[in-house]
């Protein structure tokens, strides 16, 4: 069963500037998708028309069976969560605490759940002696890891994070990505928009949009290593597969060591 | 010296619970000319309040900075005798996201903001704007639009070139590549390169890309929990031992290299630079 579905939708900012033309996409319940492009493709646009902050031109978006539209697009942002990617943008609260609390107050959550949740979301973005702190005490990506706990706190059904790890560091990164994934694998629908291939590998398909269109949606691991496709919208192979290509264009490679680049892509 | 750090702590005031101690006696020296420097260390290890203190936006709790033969203190005042915006304007700091700092109608009113509140008369800050724009890779076409209708990568571009349009002697970036496409941040980089050796500038680039530092730093900083605990040549610290005892995240193309090595149970004859350089030596000892 489809939670997003959309059809032929466009958007332009002005009638120079056409962010997104005729997308269409059907993202299933529990998938895990990643969005891909080069910078001013269209990807955050795709992800602020699926929220309702922006209204399309054309086409239609349907969230878990309802049409977005100014009736339903409450409903249907208590369904997403977002995360941007400069967290400047959406700390709101006075301390972390009050941010983490933020999100989970507006959906209505009993003050004794947001208590236990501040500390249980506090503690996975591994911010928990930060609770009292001030946003200006903290650094971009203590920052980013607030904003994260706050979304993921909100228990919605779909979360979006858009370059919402581009601010952390390797270890950070990659801490947040195991807890997507292990989101994801509770059923919870996650998008994640990003240049970097090292997360796209964890999702079940990507999507590559270039210059507002969809030039590529298939399963991960063939869009992967469409070499052609990826640089065309400013993005590159894996290194291990540069690596490969390079080997197999020049006649070079073998099993053994293909078998151990590919391993290497796809962290296994 | 352009830049010395002296015994420097820093530490933030806090209202309600502990002071948070940010930087824990640094002494550092940085030179004026022909340095590629490369800072890095996980989120909150004090990189960005170390680049602050760089052109004295922030000053130290204890301890000095002294720069360009300023000695920055406590209880420096900027009032008096010693000024401030000349070092400000010898030290360029260009901060996350400078994009967001962009506020004028025009590229060209944006990019010489900055050099007339240095006191440049206006006609010598437009032909400073015609270069700059040059330099970072946007033709002089771009000096009319508004910076409002570009790209994130343009707009970073705009952002530097109005840092670049004071003069600086000593360019600072903190995380200059980050949200930008892997197309993007490598022109980005071979731009600061080209800053780098062209006008003979030092660069210091915070990033948490570790194959950023391998492919571009001369020198590369390590700060971990407000000390400076590394200062030195890439290759060095990215050496085996050092990534085990350190937890450091390695480069890509290193990792390929010791991931090769313990498969085939083999030892390369050297580490290689590039993606290139590991291709020859999988040609010489694997295949």
């Amino acid at each position: 069963m489809n939670i997003i579905e959309i059809k032929d939708l466009s958007f332009s900012y002005s009638e120079n500037l056409h962010a997104l033309t005729d997308i269409n996409l059907e993202i299933k319940r529990g998938e895990w998708i990643s969005i891909l492009g080069h910078n001013g493709s269209g990807k955050s646009t795709l992800s602020k028309l699926i929220i309702g902050l922006l209204k399309a031109d054309k086409g239609e978006i349907y969230v878990d069976g309802l049409k977005l539209s100014e009736e339903t697009v409450h409903d249907i942002r208590r369904k997403i969560g977002i995360v941007f990617q400069n967290p400047d943008n959406q700390f709101v609260g006075v301390t972390v605490e009050d941010d983490i609390a933020f999100g989970m107050e507006n959906l209505c959550f009993s003050q004794p759940e947001i208590e236990n949740k501040i500390t249980e979301y506090a503690a996975k973005v591994n911010m928990l002696e930060f609770l009292k702190k001030e946003p200006q005490a903290l650094s971009g990506g203590q920052k980013q890891r607030v904003a994260i706990a706050g979304i993921l706190a909100m228990s919605t059904d779909i979360i979006i994070f858009d370059e919402a790890t581009s601010m952390l560091d390797p270890k950070g990164r990659s801490s947040i990505m195991k807890y997507i994934k292990e989101i994801n694998e509770t059923g919870v629908t996650v998008i994640t928009i990003t240049h970097d291939m090292k997360e796209a590998v964890l999702s079940d398909r990507i999507v590559i949009l270039k210059e507002g269109r969809i030039i590529a949606c298939g399963d991960t691991i063939d869009v992967l290593n469409n070499k052609s496709i990826l640089n065309s919208s400013n993005l590159e192979l894996l290194l291990p597969l540069q690596l490969l290509h390079l080997l197999e264009e020049n006649h070079q490679s073998n099993e053994k060591l293909k078998d151990i680049l590919w391993r290497l892509s796809l962290n296994k | 010296m352009a830049i010395k750090f002296e015994q420097v702590n820093y530490v933030y005031p806090s209202y309600d619970g502990p002071a948070f101690s940010a930087l824990k006696d640094i002494n550092l020296d940085i030179d004026e000319h022909g340095e590629f420097i490369t800072l890095i260390g996980e989120t909150g290890s004090g990189k960005s309040t170390l680049v602050q203190h760089m052109n004295a936006l922030i000053k130290p709790t204890s301890g000095s900075v002294t720069i360009y033969g300023i000695k920055i203190e406590h209880d420096t005042k900027a009032k008096g005798k010693v000024k401030l915006n000349p070092l400000r304007q010898r030290v360029g700091l260009v901060f996350q996201f400078p994009e967001y700092q962009l506020f004028e109608e025009t590229v060209l009113k944006d990019i010489i903001f900055g050099p007339k509140n240095f006191g440049v008369k206006e006609e010598v800050a437009i032909e400073r704007a015609r270069q700059v724009i040059k330099h970072v890779g946007l033709s002089e076409e771009y000096l009319s639009r508004s910076p409002f209708n570009l790209s994130g990568g343009e707009k970073k571009r705009v952002s530097i070139a109005g840092i670049l349009a004071m003069e600086p002697d000593i360019l600072v970036l903190d995380e200059p590549t980050s949200g930008l496409d892997p197309k993007g941040r490598d022109s980005l980089l071979e731009l600061f390169m080209d800053i780098h050796k062209k006008l003979n500038k030092t660069v210091i680039v915070i990033t948490h890309d570790m194959n950023t530092v391998y492919k571009y730093a001369s020198r590369v900083l390590v700060m971990n929990n407000g000390k400076l605990v590394y200062d030195g040549l890439p290759t060095e610290l990215f050496s085996k031992d050092n990534i085990a005892n350190w937890n450091l995240d390695i480069p890509e193309i290193l990792d390929i290299t010791y991931q090769l090595e313990d498969k085939y149970n083999i030892k390369f004859p050297k580490v290689p630079a590039s993606l290139q350089d590991l291709y020859e030596l999988i040609k010489e000892v694997i295949l």
